[in-house]
């Protein structure tokens, strides 16, 4: 078995793959964080669903269930990137995420009531998401890298969309105007929390980045987020909440005053304790267990394993 | 029986298809994808795979990607103000050369 050590000599892009004996502490890391991912995915894809059908016209609709989709395919593609790793089974991932158990983005925790504050999450979440999602290219677990081509590839849409829908709702009548603004002043403090809490506070990153799991550190990754991002939203006409205080650097990067956010709440919520966070738990458990009938159908109704002959292949 | 044979050139590519071989059990099949395929072009490591374990499902029978005007789906259907973030613009960029690909069957 390879050891620590090499791992993190050796831990460029793309670097390992399921050929390597990796050690544990690699597996379990990696583990943590495709299955962190990929349940945010079905997640975030659970939180939108409902505005397939409010979507206000026949494109929004078809565009935004395209989008649906294909957050649950990006979920497939990382469940499978985690499982290559041997700790746990797709099903444990499942099982886990339906128990309440499985950990996933802070954002997917919170309701999502009205079609305002959908841009909220597929403007400047899926943007916040791209961002990192592209320096995951580059990750050392090369089934992941390989995920994440494929995400970057399907999310530039879901984020022009999204941006799509913020800019007409802010050349929409006042009142539209007036309750984007609102909902963006509710979900700006959580939209900067998707970056996690900053770098000395981060309780995985240094390992994570020490064998290239992760590319770069959540401090770069939210100053990166916000450089591109404050201009866009000052384009459409959003006014910047006062809280988080944002300092703009000489150099142009930002800075945000972490004492302005509310880590009791997003370390609740990171701890699957967050009352309305529940709520979308529990109703994801519901939906699989109502179609539960389908999946077994399919498996009884499926020839043993898909006519395989093992001897043959041997 | 005959093997499929997929050659990854470096660490972290994928795995494409580049030809087959004959070959009577999994090892043989393994040193000769390696002498006939993997002698000359940079080879990182190889995949051979039984021909009858691949399922394969054709444009003949599915119309891949759907019939309908699916416009909606590609970031150049939306036109958006200012400077796109860096990695929205590659993404569009890779749909673009995709759909260019499309068009060429």
């Amino acid at each position: 078995m390879m050891d620590l050590g090499t791992v993190k000599e050796r831990a460029g892009p793309r670097e390992f793959s399921p050929a390597d004996d990796l050690p544990r502490e690699y597996r379990e890391a990696a583990t943590r964080m495709i299955e962190f991912h990929a349940n945010s995915e079905i997640m975030g894809a659970y939180l939108e669903r409902p505005f397939i059908r409010q979507s206000p016209s026949i494109d929004r609709k078809l565009a935004f269930s395209a989008k649906v989709q294909d957050e649950i395919g990006h979920g497939q593609l990382l469940y499978r990137a985690a499982e290559s790793l041997g700790v746990k089974t797709r099903e444990e991932m499942l099982d886990d995420l339906a128990n309440g158990d499985g950990k996933f983005l802070n954002c997917f925790h919170y309701p999502l009531e009205s079609w305002v504050e959908v841009p909220m999450i597929s403007f400047f979440v899926d943007g916040a998401a791209m961002r990192r999602q592209a320096t995951l290219r580059r990750t050392s677990w090369e089934p992941y890298a390989h995920a994440m081509d494929k995400v970057c590839f399907e999310e530039g849409f879901h984020v022009k969309h999204g941006e799509d829908i913020l800019k007409e709702l802010m050349t929409g009548s006042r009142k539209e105007q007036q309750m984007t603004q609102e909902a963006f002043e509710e979900w700006w403090p959580r939209i900067i929390q998707f970056f996690g809490p900053t770098d000395d506070k981060s309780t995985h990153h240094d390992f994570a980045s020490s064998v290239g799991l992760k590319q770069q550190s959540n401090d770069d990754l939210r100053n990166a987020f916000l450089d591109q991002y404050i201009p866009k939203a000052r384009k459409y006409g959003l006014e910047i909440p006062d809280e988080p205080r944002i300092r703009e650097r000489d150099d142009g990067t930002y800075a945000v005053e972490e004492d302005d956010l509310d880590w009791d709440e997003f370390f609740t919520i990171a701890k699957n304790e967050y009352e309305p966070g529940l709520g979308q738990i529990n109703g994801r458990k519901h939906a699989q267990e109502a179609v539960d009938w389908v999946r077994e159908t399919i498996e009884r109704d499926t020839p043993a394993a898909s006519g395989h002959e093992p001897q043959a292949a041997d | 029986m005959i093997w499929e044979v997929f050659r990854q050139a470096k660490t972290g590519e994928y795995h494409t298809h580049c030809g087959n071989v004959h070959a009577p059990d999994r090892e043989m099949a393994k040193q000769f994808a390696a002498i006939q395929h993997g002698r000359r072009k940079p080879t990182n490591s190889l995949w051979v795979v039984p021909r009858e374990e691949i399922g394969e499902i054709g444009s003949d029978e599915v119309a891949f990607g759907g019939t309908t005007d699916k416009s909606y789906r590609w970031a150049t259907a939306y036109n958006t103000t200012g400077t796109d973030a860096r990695e929205v613009v590659e993404s569009e960029d890779e749909q673009v050369t995709a759909e260019k690909q499309r068009g060429d069957d």
